[in-house]
């Protein structure tokens, strides 16, 4: 099945320039606000089989209008709710959910209304220890049955835990559950980055001692390995789209520069020579750009260059104090950080630096992040007290909290999608 | 990479003063990893009868230890050194100076107002800017090495000018 998945995935790359073209603007369309989100109605899933099906399809039906909510496609009906009706649906989601000992066999089904006609039908079976992943792929592939492309509930986040003196990477659902640390060293992490076939993770982490370094670990809990520990600054690290070569920050040369490494962390190429601080590099999802921060006009400033080095210019005029910037997945628009009073508020333009504007405000907001679909910025958020992860459509609705257990959560990472949208 | 810097450092007294502070648990101590077995390198200083359990506290190194250099302080998105700091470099200088055995780790910070990588590339500059100092005031520069926590490390948690002012900071470990 991981084969399987491997090809599909590889398919599915392939098709992304398609898609973008296509769908250049989806998401600033939907950004009008709740109105535009199409009205489903989920019915429980019937249980068979097994007598413990009764109670794991009511936690199922959950983990699917959950699913379907977070993909800011949908207005969520839920059919089990007395009075939660709302408004007619478009189309109602249901199906069977059948437990066989250790195997869970979820049949989907979607029917147009009030016409009741099937417009999607797809079985889905798997261990019950993964039965999440079995409703987060059916939602994927109802978000793909209406907008031609697939939801984001089957990915995953990486981020940095706070303990005391300690940080550590952690990894979880893109819905919150199964939060889990990767590293246990006693020193700090910072800054992950996932490698573009989501089987590594790239960091900044001080265990070696000597300062930070890039280290590179498998969410799988490997022990990590060092990419890049030359004297001064590794940090920063990012894959470029082909996952052929790192993007990174290293002053072995005596100054923050943005350098290119192989996977490995040999064949530097310096990229920028400046004697301001140049780091926070970014790739544009066709490799070809580079945005990054430096403060060689005074204050840090989003700039992009070509991949080369050449052609730098700065994003943009009409905001200041400009830093993190994070291109989105579709190409047409890149997130960065804004400072305020408070700390900073997040904001997105175009890469010509046209049509800034402002999404997320308030208290202090870092480290914007894409989801694959550039429907959603997860980022780290002060907002209720204490950092923690936070996710906003990009609709105009407020920002909602993942949910971390309560712990001080820093410098998200969405995973890029892990498999096709179907698992069959 | 740390064991090549450690067999660098040839001076019996100097392993004994690592060992020394390392038992004195300066309060803030930020080592992340735990230092590598310094007990082979260290030659045992004493003829104590007892052979393993010995290598306690033994009080023959230097009294001037990295806890009598004074921390410094930053304006903000700053690294440069004002009057003031200089002047505390310039007695930080001095002690290094008249103790030569006393190698330091400078440690440059930053407050929570840059965003996580820009303040790595910051604590850095001010770290740098340290050390440029200490060696133009005649310490040599084999002696320091320095690193950086960003904002990874405050001094001070708090969300005000008063906590922020005491986070731009270099500060001086053991290496």
């Amino acid at each position: 099945m991981r084969a399987i998945r491997t090809a599909a995935f590889a398919l599915l790359v392939a098709s992304i320039p398609t898609l973008a073209a296509a769908q250049g603007n989806v998401r600033l369309d939907v950004r009008a606000g709740g109105a535009n989100r199409l009205a489903i109605r989920c019915l429980a899933l019937t249980p068979a089989g097994d007598r413990g099906a009764d109670t794991s399809s009511v936690k199922a039906d959950e983990v699917l209008a959950n699913d379907l909510e977070n993909s800011a496609v949908f207005e969520v009906a839920r059919g089990w709710v007395a009075g939660g009706g709302g408004a007619d649906p478009q189309a109602e989601i249901g199906g069977t959910w059948k437990v066989s000992g250790a195997q869970i066999t979820l049949s989907g089904e979607v029917h147009d209304w009030p016409g009741r006609k099937p417009i999607f039908v797809q079985e889905y079976r798997g261990a019950s220890s993964e039965w999440r992943s079995l409703l987060h792929h059916y939602a994927d592939d109802i978000v793909m049955q209406f907008t031609g492309e697939p939801g984001v509930a089957s990915t995953r986040i990486a981020f940095i835990v706070q303990e005391g003196r300690e940080k550590n990477l952690w990894v979880m659902d893109s819905d919150g559950a199964d939060a889990h640390a990767i590293t246990h060293d006693r020193s700090i992490a910072q800054s992950p980055s996932w490698s573009p076939d989501g089987s590594l993770i790239l960091f900044t982490s001080w265990r070696g001692g000597t300062g930070p370094q890039l280290w590179v670990i498998s969410p799988q809990q490997a022990k990590p390995f060092l990419v890049s520990g030359r004297p001064g600054l590794n940090t920063s690290g990012v894959y470029a789209p082909d996952g052929r070569s790192i993007a990174c920050t290293l002053s072995q040369d005596g100054n923050a520069e943005i350098y290119r490494l192989d996977p490995r962390g040999g064949s530097p190429v310096r990229l920028t020579d400046n004697r301001a601080i140049d780091t926070s590099p970014c790739f544009s999802p066709t490799g070809q750009q580079i945005a990054f921060t430096s403060d060689r006009s005074g204050t840090p400033q989003v700039h992009v260059m070509d991949a080369d080095g050449s052609n730098v210019r700065r994003l943009t005029y009409d905001v200041n104090y400009t830093d993190s910037p994070a291109w989105s997945p579709k190409g047409d628009r890149i997130a960065f950080v804004s400072r305020t009073d408070t700390g900073f508020d997040i904001w997105i333009c175009r890469p010509d630096g046209s049509g800034a504007m402002r999404v997320v405000e308030g208290s202090s907001n870092e480290n914007p992040h894409w989801s694959p679909d550039g429907r959603h910025l997860v980022f780290t958020s002060e907002r209720d007290g204490k950092h923690a992860l936070w996710i906003t459509d990009l609709d105009g609705g407020p920002p909602r909290k993942l949910d971390t257990g309560g712990r001080v959560a820093l410098s998200p990472a969405w995973s890029p999608r892990s498999g096709p949208a179907s698992p069959q | 990479m740390r064991l090549d810097h450690r067999s660098l450092m040839p001076i019996a007294i100097l392993a004994a003063g690592l060992a020394l502070a390392g038992c004195a648990k300066k309060a803030p101590a930020p080592a992340p990893a735990p230092p590598a077995p310094a007990a082979q390198q260290t030659p045992v200083p004493v003829p104590t009868p007892t052979p393993p359990p010995a290598p306690a506290a033994a009080p023959v190194a230097p009294k001037t230890t990295v806890a009598d250099l004074k921390t410094v302080y930053f304006a903000l998105d700053s690294w440069t050194l004002d009057d003031a700091t200089r002047a505390t470099l310039d007695a930080n200088a001095r002690i290094l100076r008249d103790n030569t055995a006393l190698n330091v780790r400078i440690e440059g910070h930053c407050d929570e107002r840059g965003t996580v990588e820009y303040n790595m590339s910051l604590g850095e500059k001010r770290a740098d800017a340290v050390r440029d100092y200490l060696v133009g005031a005649g310490v040599a520069a084999t002696r320091l090495t320095t690193i950086s926590y960003g904002k990874e490390r405050p001094a001070v948690e708090g969300h005000d000018e008063a906590a922020w002012s005491k986070n731009r900071r270099a500060e001086f470990s053991q290496p």
